[in-house]
């Protein structure tokens, strides 16, 4: 029939694959507030409501991955490029070799019911297929009660993402960017949290108020760089700040893998593992599988890692591919742009290099607008004016200027976190995001860093990496709440008026199981947290 | 699936095919896009539009249609700033229906379709098409090491396919289905056909027919699936149960080439009346394309002239044309066979000559090649070439499909 063997005889430049069921959105995790029983975490992974909420896709298979460990102690303070490296080096072996993460396998049959594994867990291994959208307690062999949902919710994350896909003028928000363009999506304009004078692609325009909120435009010709040289101001010398405050996720669904599960069934050492480290993934079915349960062939020849790989999987894993994972909010958005490749959850080290040069292009960029705002900032920007775009193309030259973002101590607002009054150090940036993983502290409240309660407003915390916490405001230190305080925007020259994202979600959440709200009656789908391409990727036919 | 089984009736009410269902919502998106190439538009609304007319054609089969897409991209490209997925797209339909030389200057005028990864891979399968296979393969490799995606590694299998190494071959094809999920079950269903056909070209029936049938499972209700079964059930010998597919394919798609094969199988069957029906349907078709301007069915019609209604002289004119377009093993075997049934055995022998210097290792490229030196008085490399088609295939049949 003379295709000559050509694949796209049968496929166009687009892929079929829209919005995924296998697209995470966020991994939530806290200590339970119910102490019956004992001591219990809550880890809750959402994701893309798709088909819809409450429906889920029979070809995906999510893990939450569970490693109970002791908290990072901090022998030897040394905060060199060397210190930093062995740092990197000593996780890199402790997630490869010493912790034998267990899990939490969920898929889902055609009838809409859930099977449930729980693999590796001292408190013994059990499957047990469930109903969805029901809250149940499950039964460990050793009788510790489980607490599951998995089914449709409303989407707990509560966020201005426009505002910051603004920030960093993520074109894709906006425009509408082709595929053949991959420079076009992060544009070579200075990140920041401020308006910048004639940056007319990406500031608010008020005859088109809803772009980057739904509306997009085709993106005009370049070149898109930005070519002057200061803040954008108002005429009452007002900043335009470049988020809004607004929720972008109200009224929108997930679904979820929601749980509540004794610290006793996760570890034979409760009182020694007092961080439960969390991270989800999920895997889409095999194409061979799909038709028929084929033994994989490892190409060993060829691919000699792979094999070394296979073997880690069982059977069933091996008849999927990773797709995504989830661990620390904006750790693969900010810090990793978001490339499939880098999609790594804990084993992120790779990432290192990248990851400290990624925070000072971050840093050039974020820097001189919190100093513009009269904030004291945690990066080295040389008291520049103006935002800068900038890389660095050297870890040797990014270190010096990220040293204190990734070193400070993130100081909490009160000490409300530390209920028990422990002598538990404050978390730093370079250990919440390598390795990616959500690490519940079992003896705080949960809040972010310390794990990530449903209330957190995690992305302006993030944002606080970039202040400097020595510094004191109104004769207080600066902590990972400053930026969600109202007051300092009151008396900031900028507008409007707000803190960067909203202060707590459309709906409140509940006070018991399943905690995260009902799911709203219509069936929209949850926006993921990065935007997914305006069609379809063209890496899948 | 058994061979019978590939050709059996379907149910009178059957229920609706992944096929269908993809046409379904192909349909849809066609329907929601009307109006989509007049302003005001924008980049999103024309290239989805444009990308559903280009799929639709592909999917259905139907060169007449994907010919008439050619305009709907012109006009998007005019309609949008930033044309580049376009302008990619124009090139794999350019290359689709053979325009080679259209494919290499738009990809070569439009930097962000050349070096996106989909641009190499159209870039290699060019090479390909126009005799460099070694370029080919390293480009294929090249963009394997940065992304591999399974439309280069299809490409890379093929290579070694028609260069003799079906185990790598087949190995390439299995890696390329290890990379496709659950969502791209028509993309499986077609490396499958390509297992099939590798191992048909080595005498493994039984084989082949595996793959046949999960390539049936995979994606149902595939007019491709179907034909390439049929093509199976001649090379079996069931040449009736093979008849009655390709007269069910006509029925549902309109290729010219389809309506030759069935005429051959009619002449397998000494049935020249038919066959004569179907040559002359066939031959219209492919000179109706061409008075359109297409070069898609010049090579058919140099095998035409030699296989269906044989003039020896026409046959090396369209043949001639076809090396002009694309100089290949492909090609080049076919102006040798050409001119052997031309009575020009020599030149052919010379042409025949220059198909085997690519290195291809086929059966069939072989058993034409101990024909043209036999013809060509070369006695002994007839007979070596006849040796090599056998150790190749043993069971090379008489019913030949062009892929």
């Amino acid at each position: 029939m003379a295709d000559h063997n050509d694949p796209n005889a049968v496929n166009s430049i687009f892929s079929d694959i829209e919005v995924s069921a296998a697209d995470l959105y966020d991994i939530f995790g806290f200590p339970s507030d119910d102490r019956d029983g004992g001591e219990k975490v809550v880890i809750a992974l959402t994701f893309a409501a798709v088909p819809i909420a409450g429906t889920l896709d029979s070809d995906l298979l999510y893990r939450i991955r569970i490693a109970p460990d002791r908290r990072i102690q901090r022998n030897e303070d040394d905060q060199s490029l060397a210190g930093l490296l062995r740092y990197f080096d000593d996780v890199k072996k402790k997630y490869a070799s010493t912790l034998k993460p267990a899990e939490v396998r969920v898929t889902i049959d055609p009838n809409n019911r859930a099977m449930v594994k729980f693999i590796g867990f001292p408190g013994g291994a059990f499957s047990k297929l469930i109903d969805t959208n029901t809250s149940l307690t499950l039964q460990s062999p050793g009788g510790h009660p489980i607490k599951i949902y998995v089914g449709g919710r409303d989407d707990a994350f509560f966020n201005d993402l426009p505002g910051f896909f603004r920030s960093i003028n993520y074109a894709p928000q906006f425009y509408h960017v082709p595929h053949t363009m991959p420079e076009a999506r992060e544009l070579p304009i200075p990140k920041t949290f401020l308006e910048l004078e004639g940056n007319d692609l990406f500031n608010y325009d008020p005859k088109n108020p809803m772009l980057g909120r739904g509306v997009k435009l085709d993106l005009p010709p370049g070149p898109w760089s930005w070519t002057g040289n200061k803040f954008k101001k108002d005429a009452d010398g007002n900043f335009r700040f470049v988020y809004s405050g607004q929720d972008a996720q109200a009224g929108k669904n997930v679904n979820a893998i929601i749980l509540e599960i004794p610290l006793a069934y996760l570890t034979d050492a409760p009182n020694d593992h007092r961080v439960v480290n969390a991270w989800g993934e999920s895997w889409v079915r095999k194409a061979a599988h799909k038709v028929e349960s084929i033994p994989d062939e490892p190409f060993w020849i060829e691919r000699p890692f792979d094999l070394v790989g296979l073997l880690e999987l069982d059977d069933e894993l091996k008849q999927y591919k990773l797709v995504d994972t989830d661990g620390q909010a904006f750790a693969d958005a900010a810090l990793s742009e978001r490339e499939d490749s880098r999609q790594m959850g804990a084993n992120n080290f790779w990432l290192a290099p990248h990851f400290v040069k990624r925070l000072a292009h971050l840093g050039w960029g974020f820097g001189p607008s919190v100093s513009a705002l009269g904030l004291k900032c945690s990066f080295d920007h040389d008291n520049s004016p103006v935002s800068v775009h900038r890389f660095e193309h050297s870890v040797l030259t990014a270190f010096p200027r990220v040293k204190k973002v990734l070193f400070q101590d993130l100081r909490m607002p009160d000490d409300t976190w530390n209920p028990k009054g422990l002598d538990i150090p404050l978390r730093r940036a370079v250990e919440i995001f390598i390795p990616n993983v959500n690490s519940i502290d079992m003896d705080t409240t949960g809040t972010w860093p310390f794990g990530r309660r449903l209330e957190d407003q995690v992305a302006t915390r993030f944002l606080s990496v970039f202040l400097d916490m020595d510094a004191e405001i109104k004769g207080k230190k600066y902590s990972v709440e400053l930026l969600n305080d109202q007051s300092l925007w009151d008396a900031a020259p900028i507008v409007p008026k707000t803190p960067p994202n909203p202060l707590k979600n459309d709906v409140p959440f509940l006070k018991a199981f399943p905690y995260l709200a009902e799911p709203h009656p219509e069936t929209a789908t949850a926006s993921p947290t990065y935007p997914s391409p305006t069609y379809p990727s063209p890496t899948a036919p | 699936m058994s061979l019978a089984a590939a050709a059996a009736p379907r149910a009178a009410a059957p229920p609706a095919t992944d096929f269908a269902r993809e046409l379904r919502r192909i349909d849809a998106r066609i329907a929601a896009g009307e109006g989509a190439l007049a302003p005001p538009t924008d980049t999103e609304r024309v290239t989805t539009y444009v990308d559903a007319l280009y799929r639709r054609a592909l999917l259905t089969g139907d060169l007449d249609a994907l010919e008439r897409v050619e305009p709907a991209i012109d006009r998007g490209i005019g309609l949008i700033t930033h044309p580049g997925d376009l302008h990619l797209l124009k090139a794999r339909l350019a290359f689709h229906l053979h325009r080679l030389a259209d494919v290499g200057r738009i990809l070569e005028a439009v930097a962000p379709a050349r070096t996106c990864p989909e641009g190499q891979t159209l870039l290699a399968d060019l090479d390909f098409q126009q005799g460099r296979y070694a370029a080919a393969a390293a480009r294929y490799e090249a963009v394997i090491a940065k992304d591999r995606h399974w439309g280069a590694l299809a490409g890379l299998a093929y290579h070694h396919f028609k260069m003799g190494d079906p185990a790598h071959a087949d190995r390439l094809y299995a890696e390329a289905e290890d990379e496709l999920t659950a969502k791209e079950m028509r993309a499986f269903a077609w490396l499958e056909l390509q297992r099939g056909v590798l191992d048909l070209a080595h005498g493994r029936r039984d084989e082949t027919a595996a793959h046949y049938a999960r390539a049936e499972r995979a994606y149902s209700g595939w007019w491709v699936a179907d034909e390439h079964c049929a093509e199976l059930l001649a090379v079996a010998g069931d040449l009736e149960a093979a008849t009655e597919l390709y007269e069910r394919l006509i029925s549902q798609v309109s290729r010219p080439e389809l309506q030759q094969l069935l005429g051959q199988l009619h002449v397998l069957m000494e049935r020249p009346g038919r066959a004569r029906s179907r040559f002359v349907q066939a031959r219209a078709g492919y000179l109706d394309s061409v008075r359109r301007g297409g070069v898609h069915y010049i090579h058919h019609l140099a095998d035409f002239y030699c296989e269906a209604i044989a003039n020896g002289a026409r046959a090396v004119e369209w043949a001639r044309r076809d090396v002009a377009l694309r100089e290949n093993f492909i090609t080049q075997a076919a102006l040798a066979w050409a001119l052997m049934r031309g009575g020009a055995p020599a030149e052919a022998a010379e042409w025949m000559d220059r198909a085997l210097a690519s290195g291809v290792q086929d059966a069939h490229l072989f058993a034409q090649a101990a024909a043209v030196y036999g013809a060509a008085g070369e006695a002994e490399k007839a007979a070596s070439c006849l040796d090599r088609s056998r150790q190749f295939n043993p069971r090379l049949s008489r019913f030949h499909v062009h892929r």
